[in-house]
């Protein structure tokens, strides 16, 4: 199973806060603060760094939690890379390094097979 | 394994006054839950509604009530939106699984026989952050149905997807 992109509506109603309530504890001025909230809540906007960790200190949820399905994405993708990166010849070989890189790719292995 | 833990379902209860509707992810992980008041052309809206849901949700399987079970009894416009439910979703190769409501009771209350407040009484403990504020007086002889039970039957078809869940 692919994890929604965010989990941000279920926490909020979690909290029992509307939207606006949150858009005012983001710091989001104006009118548009319930709109700004909304759009990160149906994936239709990706919320900057600033805005998830404040998301994160709203919720005190992770942002790792929070942002599940972008989390898991972006893990894939670095997966992904590390794999072409344990392929080239590294110029020093670094014990701590190559174990790094060995470990990343192989999480590329592991959510292949679990999809 | 369509009872795998690592599945998300959607409930959906079509019902006189609209929908209600319950996401879940494994028995005791319930991401949403509401219900959507339909006035005017039910079926065409109640389908367009069902159709958000699938494409926001993305589930893997899609639960609705059994209403050919014996114990059921449905107005002929909800077994007719009920068959389009089924056709839309065979479409979009969604998993579809019936659930009767002796199936609800007998997993959520232990017993074929019960009332639906004390299902949603079952439920508001099983889920209190999520569903207690929302659990609606118990109906008197006098009183309509409660819209908020709408929500109740959509995450007891939910619930009792998961043959562990008690």
């Amino acid at each position: 199973m692919k994890s929604l992109p965010n989990y941000l509506q279920s926490q909020r109603k979690r909290l029992a806060l509307s939207q606006e309530e949150v858009g005012f504890l983001l710091g989001i001025s104006g009118m548009t603060k319930g709109e700004k909230v909304c759009r990160d809540e149906n994936f239709a906007r990706e919320p900057s760094l600033q805005d998830a960790l404040a998301y994160e200190a709203i919720y005190g949820m992770p942002v790792r939690e929070l942002f599940a399905g972008r989390y898991q994405q972006a893990q894939q993708e670095v997966a992904t890379r590390a794999k072409i990166l344990s392929f080239r010849k590294l110029r020093k070989t670094d014990s701590r390094k190559q174990e790094a890189i060995i470990q990343l790719a192989a999480k590329a292995s592991v959510n292949q097979s679990r999809e | 394994m369509i009872h795998n833990k690592n599945v998300r379902i959607l409930a959906i209860a079509p019902l006189s006054r609209g929908l209600g509707y319950a996401v879940m992810e494994g028995p005791d992980k319930l991401v949403a839950c509401g219900n959507k008041a339909i006035l005017r052309d039910k079926n065409a809206k109640a389908l367009a509604w069902v159709n958000r849901f699938i494409q926001f949700y993305q589930p893997d399987v899609l639960v609705l009530p059994n209403v050919t079970a014996a114990d059921t009894r449905r107005a002929a416009r909800i077994k007719t939106l009920h068959r389009k439910i089924v056709a839309w979703a065979g479409k979009k190769k969604v998993k579809v699984r019936l659930v009767s409501v002796t199936q609800v009771r007998n997993q959520l209350l232990g017993e074929a026989k019960g009332t639906k407040f004390a299902v949603a009484q079952t439920l508001a403990t099983r889920f209190p952050v999520e569903l207690g504020p929302r659990l609606p007086p118990k109906r008197r002889p006098w009183m309509s149905e409660d819209p908020r039970m709408d929500i109740f039957d959509a995450v007891g078809l939910a619930a009792a997807f998961w043959p562990s869940a008690k």
